[in-house]
């Protein structure tokens, strides 16, 4: 790039990469996030689904189970209103809305912004709830350790090719709503094979909040991210 | 997505980067999408062109869009290859590859100032 003070810019300049990447401020921000959970030692997921696939539900169970093991707290971003997060206090989590006032996706400064009226001593596990929209919130880094993905099997089983950022991100991927899956034209196997496609390595169960089916297996595999995560902090200490 | 957030951001950078003087000449701003930026180019040009008016001063810079494809890098054979239909597969010995060496780009590649 050339350096403003030294010389006016003429004729056609290449760029940099690195300065002129329209995303980099969102980078930057979740960076400082990242770098601030690994001191803390405390895991960051980012939860990201289609609007009404049962994030919040799934959040409400595994509170419920594994609020006296671990201290969660959970932000949750919404267009408008406060329900999700006092869904989440009903079930005795505690849960801080963020209001994106029409934005379809949440950004790293919100999540920085929030976490400064947050008290996070203590915390093992912070949780995103992110709003409900399949498309934008997968290019907006959070600074998460894990981006964990819902499909519901009211969807259809032809999701992941359409949306394929999203599933190309996620680390894993729940099919919600399995208590249903007798009920619909829903493939398992072709919802995996359509996510394997997108990317090979991923984990995919399907889980319902209703029957508790695979609600065991999540809680398991978030149980062993957040030791994971401590022992990796008090390791570096 | 959020291309009118975009475009501001296209403009902050360059504003970041040279001078109120050097903007005055701007005449064409290069950018390139990946494929898997999930932003439509067509709804920038609109983007770019609502903002264009309101902010006023950028009225006669051209905004030239570049779209790139997916394109992996395969471990084992170390080629490099275009992802068709969302399958990320090497296109040589088939091995599934999550590499990814394009195809997320949001940037601005060049732009153009009077001589």
């Amino acid at each position: 790039m050339v350096d403003k003070s030294t010389k006016a810019a003429r004729g056609t300049v290449l760029c940099d990469n690195a300065n002129m990447n329209l995303l980099k401020a969102n980078d930057f921000v979740a960076e400082s996030i990242r770098r601030k959970m690994a001191e803390m030692g405390i895991l960051l997921l980012n939860i990201t689904s289609s609007a009404g696939s049962g994030k919040t539900t799934l959040l409400q169970e595994t509170g419920k189970r594994l609020k006296e093991e671990f201290k969660i707290k959970i932000l949750v971003g919404d267009l408008e209103t406060e329900r999700d997060a006092e869904r989440l206090r009903e079930a005795g989590v505690e849960a801080l809305q963020i209001v994106t006032g029409g934005i379809c996706h949440l950004e790293g400064q919100m999540i920085l912004q929030a976490m400064d009226a947050m008290d996070l001593d203590g915390v093992d596990i912070l949780i995103i709830e992110n709003v409900g929209n399949l498309v934008c919130p997968a290019s907006f880094d959070l600074g998460e350790d894990y981006r964990v993905t819902l499909l519901a099997s009211t969807e259809g089983d032809d999701k992941p090719k359409k949306y394929p950022r999203m599933f190309f991100t996620s680390d894993l991927v729940l099919i919600s709503k399995s208590d249903l899956l007798p009920h619909l034209p829903f493939s398992v196997e072709a919802a995996m094979q359509d996510v394997r496609d997108v990317n090979p390595a991923i984990e995919v169960f399907p889980v319902s909040s209703l029957t508790g089916e695979g609600i065991d297996k999540w809680c398991n595999w978030l149980r062993e991210k957040a030791i994971a995560k401590k022992k990796s902090t008090t390791a570096n200490v | 997505m959020h291309e009118v957030s975009l475009v501001r951001s296209i403009l902050s950078t360059l504003e970041e980067q040279f001078s109120p003087e050097e903007l005055q000449q701007l005449k064409q701003i290069d950018l390139q999408i990946g494929v898997f930026a999930n932003v439509e180019p067509l709804l920038m040009q609109n983007a770019f062109e609502a903002v264009k008016k309101a902010d006023g001063r950028y009225e006669h810079v051209v905004l030239h869009i570049e779209t790139l494809p997916i394109k992996i890098h395969c471990e084992d054979c170390g080629v490099s290859s275009l992802v068709e239909n969302y399958v990320f597969v090497c296109s040589r010995c088939k091995k599934p590859s999550n590499q990814l060496i394009q195809g997320t780009e949001l940037l601005i590649k060049r732009v153009h100032f009077e001589d």
